[in-house]
């Protein structure tokens, strides 16, 4: 089923942003737009080595080009979640809710991440210092619980 | 959840498109939660809603990729275009600029969705009559021109006008059942935006099956 984590790149638009950033590579100017549209691109590929090299070039930006640190931000817990490295993808989406408490977006991911983990037994982690329910009442019931669960 | 039933026969792709800040994420939010966001930010990228809804006593599942508007995210999020089967297209009627730039929205998902993609024009945030920037009857016309369906609506204020925005979403999957009904639209096809989930062995007709798998990954 597709949702922000699932959704995956066409291979002809990862190709067509590849291509843009490393024209700009050879030249040595690479622009932070070229950059993170590629690094988009990337986090959202099926194989874990792109979406490795996407976080690479996400954490790279996040460094250097304050304007869109927010972006990246976000991009990084998803790229993060992807690879089912969800401790990383939660601490990213929690330092954004420090800066952007409301955020329906990013808590909308947290939750979609922490219905993940729960997924695939990893629920302890997703209940540290939370409330702990049974696998079974979790699996499928969705949004509602989720939010219950927030930390 | 590859190994179904599932509790819908369809699934509807849909994208929402138009300038940032016409209140694309709260039409959204609206439709999938009943809420209005009073302080919503700008959308990073896309955000992902869904909901079931029913037609003709089909119960279809509506996906609905909702686009940034922020100039930076545009290249990228055109890729999302692709496959949709319902296209919602949003100005808002307190700022001209965001009607103004419909002709290049409509160029954009024209080309890059198939001729089958139902495209809904919708003039948000009528409840701000006062502050109105374009007529109803000028929208209107545009719309009728490039036959598109078209209602004003209000992300905000439910019943009266708020009621608009349920119509918005609901018209534009009729209008893509119907042509499914048809014929028009060809559920085989790589790109139609629907994908057809075999619920109830026996209650469907159409042919089962196809694309099941393929952006459908086992989780
Ligand atoms: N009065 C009124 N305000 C609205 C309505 N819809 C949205 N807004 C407000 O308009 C602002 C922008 O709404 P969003 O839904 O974030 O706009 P958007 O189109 O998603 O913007 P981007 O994500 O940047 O593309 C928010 O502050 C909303 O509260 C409406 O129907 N009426
Ligand atoms: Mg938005």
């Amino acid at each position: 089923m597709a949702d922000v984590l699932t959704e995956i790149v066409q291979p002809d638009d990862l190709k067509k942003f590849e291509k843009i950033y490393h024209e700009q590579l050879y030249k040595n100017d690479v622009t932070p737009k070229a950059q993170f549209e590629y690094a988009w691109c990337l986090v959202r590929s099926k194989y874990p080595t792109d979406i490795q090299k996407g976080i690479i070039l996400l954490e790279e930006l996040y460094k250097t080009h304050e304007e869109g640190q927010r972006d990246y931000l976000y991009f990084l817990a998803i790229g993060n979640a992807r690879l089912k490295q969800y401790t990383k993808a939660l601490n990213y989406v929690r330092s954004f809710l420090v800066i952007e408490p409301g955020n329906q977006q990013v808590i909308t991911l947290q939750q979609t991440i922490k219905k993940r983990m729960e997924k695939e037994g990893l629920v302890g982690m997703a209940m540290a210092g939370g409330v702990v329910l049974a696998v079974g009442a979790i699996v499928g019931v969705g949004m509602a619980i989720a939010s219950k669960v927030k930390s | 959840m590859s190994a179904g039933p599932y509790n819908y026969s369809y699934i509807f792709k849909y994208i929402i498109i138009g300038d940032m800040g016409v209140g694309k994420s709260c039409l959204l939010h609206q439709f999938t939660e009943k809420k209005f966001m009073a302080d919503c930010p700008h959308t990073i990228g896309v955000e992902f809603g869904t909901r079931i809804i029913e037609v003709s006593g089909q119960k279809i599942k509506l996906q609905i990729w909702d686009t940034a508007g922020q100039e930076r995210f545009r290249a990228v999020t055109r890729s999302y275009y692709r496959g949709a089967a319902g296209a919602l297209m949003v100005y808002d009627i307190t700022r001209r600029s965001t009607y103004n730039h419909l002709s290049s929205w409509l160029t954009d998902t024209r080309n890059l969705t198939n001729p089958s993609t139902v495209i809904f024009l919708i003039g948000n945030k009528c409840d701000l009559e006062g502050q109105r920037d374009v007529t109803y009857e000028e929208a209107s016309k545009f719309a009728e021109e490039n036959g598109l369906m078209f209602v004003e609506a209000s992300a905000r204020q439910m019943g009266n006008r708020g009621d608009n925005v349920e119509e918005a979403f609901l018209e534009t999957a009729k209008k893509i059942y119907q042509s499914i009904q048809d014929g028009r639209l060809d559920l085989n096809a790589a790109e139609s935006g629907v994908q057809h989930k075999p619920s109830q062995p026996g209650r469907n007709n159409l042919s089962a099956d196809q694309q099941a798998s393929k952006d459908n990954c086992a989780c």
